[in-house]
């Protein structure tokens, strides 16, 4: 093995190591009513203390490595949506948090949604449950980090989004 | 005065203007009026100090009727005034705006002419407030013929600059994404220096189309629809709707499932405010606060979770009584955790009253007097914070709120400070009322039979939810759906305050003024300045995303 290869093989055993202890999440809403955004916030505080996976809440999307989405995607959101994945550097990753994101629950058929949030970007990790439990949201996203210890990259289930592709 | 005398003064009121008056409800007077004569009406009661505006309903009245119906309901105390105006249906109908006589109308306004396709004449914002950009034109959601076909994507018009500088006077865009915003919104502020001039709001970024999806669920579906209206107030919503389907139905609830339903929402309401607190110190940098205040609001959700199995959205509600009851048991873990957050309630009642640097962001701040109050229409604790008595629990009880009332909160000073303080004595009022329902549980069933069609009928159901009334119309045809359920959220009055006393005010007071909001000035830029070493070159953001698409192509390709 050369020195440069071992260097690379180095840099990104570090990389991965820090980002899988370090990972900055950004939240967004695109539609949800707010149940899923509180519990979402609910695991930052200290019965659930979600900063102890070194998990933090960004605001800006260009420090984020997870995109916490909650909510059906809605016509006027959905543009957002879009800029704030594009936004992140690579590698990004996105949790569907709540039925509304994994199917558009209780809302399949309102006027104003375009669909669930795999219609609009690839997903890594679902989070069920209407909304889920902090513990279950805190889960989905241990389960991801596990995903990148093991050196795997989750794959999204679906990509249907041709410009991302 | 009572119902009686304020509802014959309305008719003295309106007599002028009147085209034939009904009582559907002991508590209401619908009054037929031409459009012409709506600014003479709403002045009529307005300048007599009769009663706010709380909504106006739109509504299509079939293709049988052939006409279009908006309805202007006023509040005051228990009795509601309904001004009901019938358009033609073609194009679009005009009707004369009221938003110099009331500045909320012009929200209400805005989702007139979009959602039913009215033409509003002289409302200072007829833009877009719920529907998408894309949306096309002529095609209105709660029109009677309309499909989702009609609904297809077309290329948004030119919006207004999001931001842009006009002399000395700049524009800041902030949200829909935001660090501290928990919800889209968009706010567009116009500065001088530092110093705000003007606020525009445009919603829509959840709008998701609940009125129009009612109608197509049966009345129990659409309690579990409501139900995710708003996750914070959730049981709110399912009670309003209940009660006001339970009125048209004519079905008496037991008075314990009543009973149960008012510590439920107590314990929501002490859940929100206690969430709101956290957000608003956070606002503040007072990140303390806010760790110690969701700590505690912790003790309210196991309590929710061990009365109704939920944390969240609750589903206690059913259509006729409760799910759950409350037992023994349950009694006394209640009085447990009450214990423990009234004491604690006490101790944030006094940081937000002693702590120096706090009270250097909220005292004096965003002062809003009680003419100013009625003005704009405020509700709930922003309004009794400007010692504006308003509660729908009190001026018009419903559910077990007759048997065991609350007692009102006010103040006086109308700053941020006294919005604090109304809150937390709130949270002690509230606890207070929990344990004496607790305590004198009356007996009986939980639920009574409920019918699966309701007969025909409209009602009119206020409830006061933790950040004011919730109002909400509903129509049933005789059917098994509703034909019309009209949905009008506390937030949405409070906006037009917030907004106006956000002029004059630094920039940097906004999140406070608006808790819950933060200003950030980078995040949503449309044009963007990407400067290398030698020149610099301005990219419109469909440039910008063709340029970062190819960068991460080229990055992924040399992995």
């Amino acid at each position: 093995m050369n020195t440069q290869s071992y260097v690379n093989q180095l840099m990104s055993g570090i990389a991965t190591w820090s980002r899988i202890n370090s990972p900055w999440a950004i939240h967004f809403n695109s539609g949800s009513c707010n149940g899923c955004d509180i519990e979402i916030l609910a695991t930052l505080t200290p019965r659930y203390d979600i900063e102890r996976f070194g998990i933090k809440l960004r605001g800006s999307p260009r420090h984020a490595d997870v995109l916490i989405c909650t909510g059906p995607v809605t016509r006027q959101a959905r543009e957002r949506l879009l800029r704030i994945y594009e936004q992140m550097p690579e590698p990004k990753f996105v949790v569907a948090v709540g039925s509304c994101g994994i199917s558009g629950g209780v809302f399949q058929g309102c006027y104003n949604i375009v669909g669930h949030i795999d219609e609009v970007l690839p997903v890594h990790a679902y989070i069920p449950g209407c909304p889920p439990r902090p513990e279950a949201i805190i889960d989905g996203i241990v389960k991801l980090l596990t995903h990148l210890k093991n050196g795997s990259r989750p794959q999204p289930l679906k990509l249907s989004h041709q410009e991302i592709a | 005065m009572t119902t009686e005398t304020l509802l014959q003064r309305a008719t003295e009121l309106l007599a002028p203007f009147s085209k034939g008056n009904t009582t559907p409800e002991t508590n209401r007077l619908d009054v037929q009026i031409d459009a012409n004569d709506l600014p003479a009406a709403t002045s009529a009661l307005i300048s007599n100090s009769w009663g706010y505006l709380s909504a106006i309903t739109p509504m299509d009245l079939g293709a049988e009727a052939n006409k279009l119906e908006a309805i202007y309901h006023f509040c005051e105390g228990a009795a509601v005034t309904s001004l009901r105006i019938q358009l033609p249906r073609e194009d679009r109908p005009r009707i004369p705006s009221i938003s110099n006589l009331i500045p909320v109308a012009s929200f209400f306004e805005r989702e007139l002419g979009e959602m039913l396709g009215v033409d509003v004449v002289g409302t200072p914002d007829s833009s877009r407030l719920f529907l998408p950009d894309d949306w096309p034109d002529g095609v209105y959601p709660l029109r009677e013929e309309f499909s989702i076909e009609q609904a297809t994507p077309v290329e948004p018009h030119e919006t207004l600059p999001e931001f842009g500088r006009t002399g000395n006077k700049f524009t800041v865009p902030i949200g829909p994404q935001h660090p501290a915003l928990k919800e889209p919104g968009h706010f567009e502020f116009s500065v001088d220096g530092e110093v705000i001039t003007g606020a525009r709001m445009r919603l829509g970024y959840v709008h998701r189309g609940m009125e129009k999806a009612t109608q197509e669920r049966n009345w129990i579906q659409n309690l579990y629809l409501l139900e995710r209206v708003c996750g914070i107030c959730s049981h709110t919503h399912t009670s309003a709707y209940a009660y006001g389907v339970e009125k048209l139905a004519q079905v008496e609830v037991p008075l314990r499932a009543l009973a149960i339903r008012e510590i439920i929402a107590g314990l929501e309401r002490v859940h929100s405010h206690l969430l709101w607190l956290g957000v608003a110190a956070h606002e503040a940098g007072f990140d303390t606060l806010f760790m110690y205040s969701w700590r505690d609001r912790e003790t309210v959700m196991d309590l929710l979770e061990e009365l109704t199995g939920n944390r969240v959205n609750y589903s206690i509600t059913v259509l006729g009584g409760v799910k759950h009851d409350i037992t023994a048991e349950n009694s006394h873990s209640i009085h447990t955790a009450l214990d423990y957050l009234e004491e604690r309630i006490r101790h944030y009642l006094n940081i937000v009253t002693t702590d120096t640097t706090f009270l250097q962001r909220t005292r004096g701040i965003g002062t809003m007097n009680l003419d100013e109050a009625k003005h704009f229409g405020a509700l709930g604790p922003t309004a009794r914070a400007s010692g504006l008595v308003r509660d729908v629990r009190i001026d018009s009880p419903y559910g077990a709120y007759h048997h065991f009332p609350v007692s009102i909160v006010t103040d006086e000073r109308g700053d941020l400070e006294a919005r604090f303080v109304v809150r937390m004595k709130e949270l002690l009022v509230t606890c207070f009322t929990i344990r004496t329902i607790v305590d004198n549980m009356p007996a009986g069933e939980l639920t009574t039979r409920f019918p699966r069609k309701i007969p025909a009928g409209e009602t009119i159901s206020r409830v006061e939810a933790p950040r004011g009334e919730a109002f909400y119309f509903i129509k049933s045809g005789g059917g098994e759906n509703p034909v019309r359920v009209k949905i009008r959220t506390p937030s949405l009055c409070n906006w037009t305050s917030v907004l106006n006393k956000a002029v004059g005010h630094q920039l940097a007071d906004v999140p406070m003024l608006i808790a819950g909001m933060d200003p950030c000035f980078s995040c949503n830029d449309r044009m963007i300045t990407v400067r290398r070493k030698d020149d610099s070159q301005t990219l419109s953001w469909s440039q910008m995303r063709e340029y970062g698409i190819k960068k991460y192509a080229a990055m992924r390709e040399m992995k």
